[in-house]
């Protein structure tokens, strides 16, 4: 039952997790107790901060225990022993990405892109939401989960509130309701949860690998619990008819927001599909799986067909995540260690790729105060550079062979179509669809010829283009060489495929009868993956 | 669910009172609205004369101390009546109850609720209450004749029609 | 006359009792010496008071202590009751009357109005509370209720200056009227029913008349007569009419202490009545706790949100908590299971809370108010961020907290009374809850974007923070982020409050 934390209290006895959640906690608290006469310590503290949280994330990173399926670097303490809710922290191949991303990401949102007012504010705001995220990828207890989850809510509303645009507060406030309705059912199901485990476990307990391990629920009242988590993530994910948030939101949010919301937050929602859906709720998510399967291709497409009506270019851009996180749901409900692994690492492409599309779209509201679509015209003439970095970005999000995304994207298809085939031609088409609805946007901003008002469009700066180059190497990079990537999240997969198998028994014989075959003609993903990579991206 | 069904019943009964008293009177009464009927408290009489005038509030608190002495005779008659049984239990009892009456009243004595003769005045009267506390102002300039003006205005109409 | 022996009266446990003297001492040393004495000194009414209320704090700790070692008994001849449960509700008044203390006297000095007559009255309110808190009988029960009440009608319409204060006085005082006499014939009833008025008679006469078929009419209709009066006290839906208009007349810092201290000894009244004395009739009252706590939480919430007056949104968001903690109520009342004692633990660990959080987040609408008390629209809140950024920061986190937010003190007593119904499988009032928590949240956020994201014209003025007031705000924080965050001590010591006196 504790295998798993066995298996981490192997590695480091540094509490290197707990000290990454501390770091932009503390940052965050001291950047606002700066002096106000004196902005640039106010930064300067801000970039330490996440800057050390980005060395230790790299760290921890490098100290990864490879092909170590179980939890890593694990710490745990008791918090609130009379409801039996611990300091529970731990890394897998499925967080570990996640982790490190949000680690690199800050600094980089931190050092890029200045708030145009009041720095102390939002710089503080900023570390205390990376504190916040860092938290909910760490915990390893339901109620931890839910209390970093939950705090992530209010740097989010205050840092789209207090600098985004027009509509801020109409997008803030629906921001933080929409997950607040979802966080309702979850906090409910998060107590449920541990109530009804005390039956099989005979002790109340919120830690989540105890639960998963040692707890038995009834069909019905996992599938109860199961809709009860998932009506959260679906929020934050999100998926079809929960996500009219997430345009306003990403539209409304200053740009570094935007990076940050796309980038990590909404991998909040799919990850915890994974972590606390699937591994917690194994009979129910293969109960309802069809479900969300469905959500998700009509996700992909309504994405994908929004985006393409879209006159605002940030619009655009945030439809188009709906497409792609309709993907990675897809991918984690296909139930098959290819698929999930392409999950996995497409939650990571897309919170690169997505991410750079908003620097960069925020980057030509700055020189042109519009983002709409036909006030922009010609721009590669007179910013080639700028065209350029837009070009690989975008083609990094349509998934082009080389790039990082068609890594994952094509993971995720290949893994479903073995037992979600029509689900996964429906959701195919979507990878043409975001060809169709990108591709038209670049050829209307860029291509043609500037007007009076475009003509003064100015080219990439150093500290932008150094900026965006810290997106598009990882981009090329994991496009080329996926190798090491896969190789740390697959172990962490494969257990979890195991373990939805095996507790769900005799009910989920049609899927092991059809994944076997897709693993064994593959030999090893991976190396599949690569060798496809090279033919078509080299 | 028996045991309930009289109390279901009797709320259907008033529910269904209710509706009807309220559509009949929209059915059947004459509707001519005019100002005084909206007003508060209608009765469709308008007010003969002025309301009674003022007098001095000492009066009030003269009478809620005689209360007050009379509610603590209620509890000291019972106790001088059978003494002997009731002990010293009872007296300390009475006792306690004595003094802390007796605080209450030392404190109203000397808020200056007996005294009586010309208001002392409390001495801070803010000055943005100027036209609050003023000698201008009387019943007549303050109080207003509720429900005349509708009927005046109605008169009027009438008058001149 | 012709007694052959004297009566003898129940020994009376002094020390037992210390809490409320100290409070009824220091009442008499304002009355006395704020009437005789000529004006005290600035702001001396306000610390005698809060002196007497943290004397009776530390004398509660040593009443816990000796609890710990010996039994929950009751005393005075079966009149009180003095276990873990009476000792903390003892606590949140007297933490009440502490924190409301310190703003009212900067709030009188503001107004040039200093005096002894409110802390007079806070005290006596408070000794009221105790009473209920306590009360092992229901005549007892209703001394205490118009101790407490009475005092209300006063503070609320203290400010003879405005009209709304007026207003509020005589609106609470008549349906307060109204309501202790539904409570007054709810007891002759019960009485009537039982024939006993003490709490652990009632108890046990009532399950020694388990068997079918029972006449208990008279019962049920005492009991519902008790409700309404109880109900209306903790204003819950549909007893909450004067709420909105009461506090929002009332002076604020007054407001807060009704949010507080009333409620919390109207609540543990009604758990206590409920738990003990009714305990073998659970399944009559419990539809109606479930139906008064759905009703409160959604009207509560919902109705807040269209408001544009704080102190109103407030008072209705002061109806959504009194929902949450019936809810504890509602899963005290499954007697049966193990779990039923956490019901009450939550319920009154959350009134210990929300006195905290109610207090601190009134004391900054007073101070926003200003001179005058009636700046509390939700316009006149803009640009506070800017202005007074720290004020700003306190309310941010007393708002956080009533909505509900981890790390505070909010998240800590709506887990505690989530789980309690949850334990006890009532999933669905668990999910109301929570959604009406999501609606409410947006009325908090309203006034966070007000505060920190409107700017104001021609507002520049920042609020002058007193020291009293500032002491109390920062203490609330404290407590507020302190508890949320280590939650562990508070909850172990109020897991004691389960065992009642005379069960």
């Amino acid at each position: 039952m504790f295998a798993a934390q066995a298996a981490g209290g192997s590695a480091l006895s540094f509490p290197i997790l707990t000290t990454l959640v501390l770091v932009p906690a503390l940052g965050g608290i001291l950047t606002i107790l700066t002096s106000n006469r004196r902005p640039e310590s106010t930064k300067f503290v801000a970039l330490v901060a996440s800057t050390v949280t980005a060395g230790l994330s790299i760290w921890l990173l490098s100290s990864f225990e490879t092909a170590d399926a179980g939890f890593q670097f694990v710490s745990q303490h008791p918090w609130i022993r009379d409801w039996g809710i611990g300091w529970h922290v731990g890394v897998d191949g499925i967080s570990l990405f996640l982790v490190v991303l949000t680690g690199l990401l800050f600094p980089l949102v931190i050092a890029g892109i200045d708030p145009h007012h009041d720095h102390k504010r939002y710089l503080g705001w900023m570390l205390v939401l990376e504190a916040g995220v860092m938290g909910s990828f760490i915990s390893l207890d339901l109620f931890l989960f839910f209390l970093f989850f939950e705090i992530v809510l209010v740097p989010m509303y205050f840092l789209i509130g207090g600098w985004g645009y027009d509509q801020r507060v109409y997008a803030a406030t629906k921001f933080f309701l929409y997950t607040m309705f979802g966080s309702a059912f979850m906090l409910v199901g998060i107590v449920a949860t541990a109530v009804l485990a005390k039956n099989s476990l005979g002790y109340v307990t919120f830690d989540l690998v105890q639960l998963a391990e040692g707890a038995e629920f009834a069909a019905s009242s996992g599938r109860w619990l199961f809709m009860a988590f998932a009506i959260a993530f679906a929020v934050k994910v999100p998926l079809f008819p929960l996500h009219t948030w997430l345009p306003d939101a990403h539209t409304q949010a200053p740009t570094g927001g935007s990076v940050i919301l796309a980038g990590v937050l909404l991998k909040l929602g799919t990850y915890g599909f994974l972590r606390f859906g699937l591994y917690l709720f194994p009979e129910a998510s293969v109960w309802v799986r069809p479900l969300f399967l469905t959500l998700a291709v009509i996700g992909i497409l309504w994405g994908a067909i929004a985006a393409t009506m879209q006159k605002d270019l940030k619009r655009l851009v945030a439809y188009s995540s709906v497409a792609h996180l309709g993907f990675i749901v897809l991918g984690t409900f296909a139930f098959t260690s290819q698929a999930l692994t392409g999950s996995v690492m497409q939650m990571v492409n897309h919170g690169i790729s997505t991410g750079a599309l908003f620097l960069l779209v925020g980057m030509i509201y700055e020189r042109r105060q519009t983002r709409e679509i036909s006030q922009l015209t010609g721009l590669q003439a007179v910013a080639p550079i700028f065209a350029a970095a837009f070009m690989v970005v975008m083609l990094s999000s349509i998934g082009v062979p080389g790039l990082n995304g068609f890594v994952g994207e094509f993971l995720i298809l290949i893994g479903s179509f073995g037992n979600a085939r029509w689900w996964v031609v429906i959701g195919a088409t979507g990878v043409i669809l975001a060809a169709l609805y990108l591709l038209w946007a670049y050829q209307r901003v860029f291509h043609g010829e500037p007007d009076e008002d475009n003509k003064s469009f100015a080219e990439l700066r150093p500290r932008e283009g150094i900026l965006l180059l810290s997106f598009i190497a990882p981009i090329i990079l994991m496009g080329v060489f996926p190798k090491p990537m896969l190789e740390r999240i697959e172990p962490s997969v494969k257990a979890l495929v195991a373990h939805v198998e095996t507790n769900v028994g005799r009910g989920f014989e049609f899927e092991k009868k059809d994944i076997a075959p897709v693993v064994h003609s593959g030999t090893n993903p991976s190396e599949t993956e690569n060798k496809d990579d090279e033919g078509h991206g080299g | 669910m028996g045991q309930y069904l009289p109390i279901i019943v009797l709320l259907v009964l008033a529910i269904l009172f209710g509706a009807l008293s309220f559509l009949a009177s929209t059915l059947l009464a004459p509707k001519r609205p005019h100002a005084a009927k909206e007003a508060p408290y209608e009765c469709g009489i308008v007010p003969g004369r002025e309301p009674p005038q003022r007098f001095p509030v000492s009066f009030y608190i003269v009478a809620m101390l005689f209360i007050m002495f009379d509610i603590e005779i209620i509890f000291v008659y019972p106790y001088a009546v059978d003494r002997e049984f009731l002990g010293s239990f009872a007296f300390f009892e009475m006792l306690a109850f004595s003094a802390v009456f007796f605080v209450a009243f030392v404190y109203v004595v000397a808020r200056g609720a007996l005294d009586w003769g010309p208001v002392q005045r409390a001495g801070r009267i803010d000055s943005s209450l100027e036209g609050v506390v003023s000698a201008n102002r009387t019943t007549t300039s303050t109080i207003r004749r509720v429900g005349a003006e509708g009927r005046i205005e109605e008169d009027q109409k009438s008058a001149v029609a | 006359m012709f007694a052959a022996e004297t009566l003898t009266g129940p020994s009376i446990p002094w020390f037992t009792l210390s809490p409320l003297l100290a409070l009824l001492i220091g009442a008499c040393v304002l009355m006395l010496g704020g009437s005789l004495l000529p004006q005290w000194p600035r702001g001396l009414y306000g610390i005698v008071t809060a002196l007497s209320a943290a004397t009776s704090i530390v004398l509660c700790f040593f009443l816990w202590d000796n609890l710990s070692d010996g039994r929950p008994e009751t005393i005075i001849g079966d009149a009180l009751a003095f276990d873990h449960f009476a000792v903390l509700g003892t606590i949140s008044i007297c933490v009440a009357v502490l924190l409301a203390s310190l703003t009212t006297s900067d709030y009188l000095v503001r107004e040039g109005e200093d005096g002894p007559e409110l802390f007079v009255l806070y005290l006596s309110a408070a000794i009221g509370g105790i009473v209920m808190v306590a009360a092992q009988d229901l005549i007892v029960l209703f001394l205490g209720l118009e101790t407490l009440s009475l005092a209300l009608y006063v503070l609320a319409a203290s400010n003879r200056r405005r009209e709304e204060s007026q207003e509020a006085g005589l609106k609470y005082f008549i349906l307060g009227g109204f309501s202790s006499a539904f409570f007054l014939y709810g007891i002759a009833l019960i009485y009537g029913a039982t024939k006993h008025t003490n709490l652990g008679r009632i108890m046990e006469t009532l399950s020694s008349q388990q068997a079918f078929p029972r006449n208990d009419v008279l019962l049920l209709a005492g009991v519902g007569l008790l409700l309404v009066g109880l109900a209306f006290k903790v204003a819950a839906v549909p007893f909450q009419v004067w709420t909105p208009d009461v506090y929002q007349g009332a002076p604020t810092p007054v407001t807060s202490f009704m949010a507080s201290a009333g409620k919390t000894a109207a609540f543990a009244a009604l758990l206590r009545v409920s738990v003990t004395a009714l305990e073998s009739r659970v399944d009559d009252w419990r539809p109606v706790v479930w139906v008064l706590a759905v009703l409160s939480l959604v009207v509560g919430s919902v109705l807040a949100v269209t408001q544009t007056n704080v102190k109103r949104m407030l008072a209705y968001s002061s109806i959504s908590h009194a929902g949450f903690i019936l809810l504890g109520v509602e899963a005290a009342s499954h007697t049966g299971s193990a779990s039923a004692a956490d019901g009450i633990a939550s319920a009154m660990t959350y009134l210990l809370l929300y006195t905290v959080l109610v207090i601190g987040t009134f004391t900054i609408v007073g101070l926003v108010a200003g001179r005058g008390d009636s700046a509390s629209n939700l316009t006149d809140f803009r640009g506070l961020g800017r202005r007074r950024p720290a004020l700003a920061l306190a309310l941010t986190v007393f708002l956080l907290a009533q909505a509900g937010m981890p790390l505070t003190s909010g998240f800590v007593a709506k887990f505690g009374v989530i789980r309690a119904a949850v334990e006890t499988s009532s999933y669905a009032i668990a999910i109301i809850a929570m959604l009406a928590s999501v609606i409410g949240a947006f009325l908090y956020l309203r006034i966070m974007v007000s505060a920190w994201m409107e700017d104001a014209e021609g507002q520049d003025a920042a609020p002058p923070v007193p020291f009293l007031s500032g002491l109390a705000v920062t203490a609330a924080v404290a407590f507020t982020l302190v508890v949320g965050i280590v939650p562990g001590w508070l909850l172990d010591a109020t897991r004691q409050v389960i065992t009642l006196a005379g069960r």
